[in-house]
């Protein structure tokens, strides 16, 4: 995957931000963080598990990482005692995984879009008790099938409606070149998923959305949380997420994350303002006094988006070690 | 002993009970097969209605499905139900002598669009408009509690239609049924698929159907067709069969849609977690209806008579056949027009010739294994042809007559390219390895989307020229 390190992508690290603050909402459903043990594929450096440490320490943790050196480079780096790590694949993990009662939070985490990674979603979803959330990741990036030449776009069309025959919510002659429509369409292959993973004629559970976003850091990426929970009792989940700012409970479009650049000192100004009424970009344009992108528009947009997620974008110092 | 009480003379009631009936009726039927039930009555309102001629006899005909949690409807234009045939639309089952009134007609035994109701709730209202005849039916819920009663009112439309057509609303939905439309995208999905391939052709020939308010796109299949300038040229053309036994007009074509796949994508295949031939294989239609969609089975002749068991290899292979009747009950299909009658004598005697047409293929993939990138650039010269235009382009092809084969009938057999004889010293060289070290080694090539095949040949060319240095 192109793009800056993994633990310093700034997009990234607002996603992973907004499922810490969807783990913390998950009392309001009347259950207890301690009930709950979350697995994820960290990657090298466990940056999920140590934030989660950090914010939910009572979550018992479980990491699943197939490759050997990065599995003993997690070691390396682990952050906390109540992290336990596994050295085997993600889809082995799921076949042997017995919640045994107890609630879960699974993170899958791909960077590829592939048919399996639905089936893992789908497998999961038949195991999960009620309670259990699930954040999943899928690469999302429409420039993967555009080509010049029209026969082989037709051709990779062809292969992706062959591949995701039974997930697709319309058929289509040209895949969705727009970012935010080819993340839609990946959303609507989701929910598709969801529900033949739970039929509505044979299970009472379903599979809420809770918040969906979709972001670049190099390559485009769509994220989707849910939670289990019973499908008569949908005024519950909304009391717990309802009133979050980026809840999505209807399925409705995902929302954009993209973070503008901006220096530590920027930040550090803009901070006196925030939180500010709508329209944000517009507030704190006039705090900047300058430009940061071509126009005022785009400058407003980009300070939208700050305003939005600034709470969850980490600052990146360099520090002496 | 107790003496047994005589009973007197007298009669016994055989009326069925209607909750058994209707359970009957709805038990062994899927919901989609139920609302295919519907479109079929639509296309022969359409018949009925006397379709164009031409290449798109549907054009200009609709129906339109609508589901919701509480409610299901089908609205279509397609001539509505004339007042004269009541008792074949209202009555349960058909009398012994009725004839049918279109020529082609799908329904065969009466009971499709009550199945269907019945099937989907408790609550009907048929609304409909033929010609002069306009008028309404309701099924209240009170009609499946009452034992005696069986007939249904009918009354003046409340509400004018402005075409010719038919609009049933089906409401109190059955246990089972409301939830299957609660998942509103998977049901849709479902649906729309069941209906792009089992109505295929019919789209195709200019018929729209909508669920939901989207239109649903045929999948029909295309097959490569290469006409060079001089026939005698071998190329990728279909193997083509057509004849008329009695009263059943048939034509038949195999070929292949796509270029044969490379060793590489069939090992890629048969590790996927989901079978992508979903093109592959014999469409089977009866009257525009396909009853077989991309079957890859016995039931279509492969794994018999020197056919092989379908496989990855044969992923290319596609064929249609179409079985035409003005009398629908000669067509090869189970009663309930979803399948093929395996024991038709005409389906049996036209099973041949798809083996016979598929050997040619099969044998084709199995001569160029190795060869695919060559046999690829032929492929490729041929345009894709859907059915209609593979009729219309085959009145080039010089047909010979087998009048001894049964049924007799009118024969073109391709002469598909043979590869060039390979020189003896030549060998292959095969092996496996990790997918990420072989798009490392593509990286370090310069070309991170090489196929695995590629990077192999461009690894034992660069070493080869090393070691004769």
């Amino acid at each position: 995957m192109s793009g800056p390190p993994y633990h310093l992508r700034a997009n990234k690290a607002a996603d992973r931000f907004a499922l810490i603050e969807a783990i913390r909402r998950l009392h309001k459903l009347g259950v207890e963080l301690e009930e709950y043990t979350y697995y994820g594929l960290g990657g090298a450096y466990l940056e999920d598990m140590r934030l989660l440490y950090e914010y939910c320490p009572e979550i018992a943790m479980i990491s699943i990482e197939e490759k050997l050196e990065i599995f003993k480079r997690q070691n390396f780096h682990l952050p906390c005692g109540t992290l336990r790590l596994e050295n085997c694949s993600v889809k082995s993990h799921i076949a042997q995984y017995e919640p045994n009662d107890k609630k879960s939070i699974f993170w899958l985490d791909y960077t590829e879009l592939h048919y399996e990674c639905f089936d893992d979603f789908i497998t999961l979803l038949t195991k999960l008790v009620i309670g259990s959330m699930i954040k999943i990741t899928l690469r999302a990036d429409p420039r993967d099938y555009w080509y010049k030449s029209r026969r082989i776009q037709k051709e990779k069309a062809e292969k992706f409606r062959t591949e995701f025959d039974t997930l697709l919510p319309r058929q289509f002659v040209d895949l969705p070149r727009q970012y935010e429509d080819f993340a839609y369409l990946v959303q609507q292959m989701l929910e598709i998923a969801s529900q033949q993973a739970l039929p509505a004629r044979a299970n009472p559970l379903t599979f809420f959305p809770i918040s969906s976003f979709y972001y670049s850091d190099g390559t485009w990426m769509f994220t989707l949380i849910g939670v289990i929970w019973p499908r008569n009792d949908k005024v519950v989940v909304e009391g717990a997420f309802g009133d979050w700012e980026f809840a999505n409970l209807t399925w409705a479009r995902p929302k954009l994350i993209d973070i503008p650049d901006l220096s530590t000192k920027e930040r550090l100004h803009l901070q006196q303002y925030l939180p500010c009424s709508s329209p944000r970009g517009v507030t704190l344009r006039a705090k900047l006094e300058y430009l940061i992108d071509e126009d005022i528009p785009k400058t407003e947009s980009a300070l939208e988006q700050y305003a939005a997620f600034h709470r969850y974008f980490p600052y990146f110092l360099r520090g002496i070690p | 002993m107790n003496k047994a009480k005589q009973i007197r003379d007298q009669t016994l009631s055989a009326l069925p009970f209607k909750s058994f009936f209707v359970s009957m009726l709805t038990h062994d039927i899927k919901l989609e097969d139920a609302i295919l039930d519907l479109l079929d009555n639509c296309v022969d309102g359409i018949l009925r209605s006397k379709k164009q001629d031409g290449n798109m006899p549907y054009k200009g005909f609709l129906a339109e499905i609508e589901f919701k949690p509480d409610l299901f409807s089908i609205s279509d234009n397609c001539g509505g139900i004339p007042w004269n045939l009541r008792d074949y639309a209202f009555r349960m089952g058909r009398a012994h002598d009725f004839e049918p009134d279109v020529l082609g007609s799908l329904g065969v035994y009466g009971i499709g669009m009550k199945r269907a109701i019945f099937k989907i709730g408790r609550y009907c209202l048929i609304s409909t408009r033929n010609d002069k005849d306009q008028y309404e039916v309701e099924i209240p819920k009170t009609w499946f509690d009452d034992e005696s009663d069986w007939n249904l009112p009918v009354r003046s439309a409340r509400r004018s239609l402005e075409t010719d057509g038919t609009t049933v609303i089906v409401g109190n939905l059955n246990p089972g049924i409301a939830e299957q439309f609660v998942d509103e995208k998977m049901f849709k999905t479902g649906l729309e698929r069941m209906i792009s391939t089992n109505y295929a052709y019919i789209i195709d020939k200019g018929f729209e159907v909508k669920i939901n308010g989207d239109p649903v796109k045929p999948r029909t299949t295309k097959i490569v067709f290469h006409m060079p300038s001089r026939e005698e040229i071998p190329g990728i053309r279909p193997y083509i069969f057509k004849t008329t036994a009695d009263g059943v007009d048939i034509f038949l074509t195999v070929g292949f849609t796509r270029p044969i796949p490379s060793q590489s994508e069939i090992l890629d295949e048969q590790e996927s977690i989901r079978y992508s031939s979903i093109d592959a294989g014999w469409t089977v239609l009866c009257n525009d209806r396909a009853v077989l969609y991309c079957d890859r089975s016995e039931m279509t002749g492969w794994g018999e008579a020197g056919v092989p068991r379908y496989h990855t290899q044969f992923i290319a292979i596609s064929g249609i056949v179409e079985f035409c009747s003005d009398d629908a009950r000669k067509l090869p299909t189970t009663t309930t027009k979803r399948g093929i009658d395996a024991s038709s004598p005409l389906y049996l005697q036209i099973k041949n010739k798809m083996r016979e047409g598929m050997r040619i293929f099969t044998d084709y993939t199995n001569k160029w294994k190795g060869r695919e990138d060559e046999s690829k650039k032929q492929i490729q010269r041929g345009a894709r042809l859907s059915l209609t235009e593979i009729k219309t382009e085959s009145q080039r092809l010089t047909f010979n007559a087998t009048k001894r084969s049964i049924p007799p009938g009118d024969l073109y057999k391709p002469e598909l390219p043979l590869p060039s004889i390979i020189e003896p010293m030549k060998r292959r060289i095969s092996f496996v390895k990790e997918a990420a070290k072989i798009k490392k080694v593509a990286q370090y090539f310069g070309d991170s989307d090489m196929e695995p095949s590629e990077v192999g040949e461009k690894c034992f060319d660069t070493i080869y020229g090393e070691a004769v240095k």
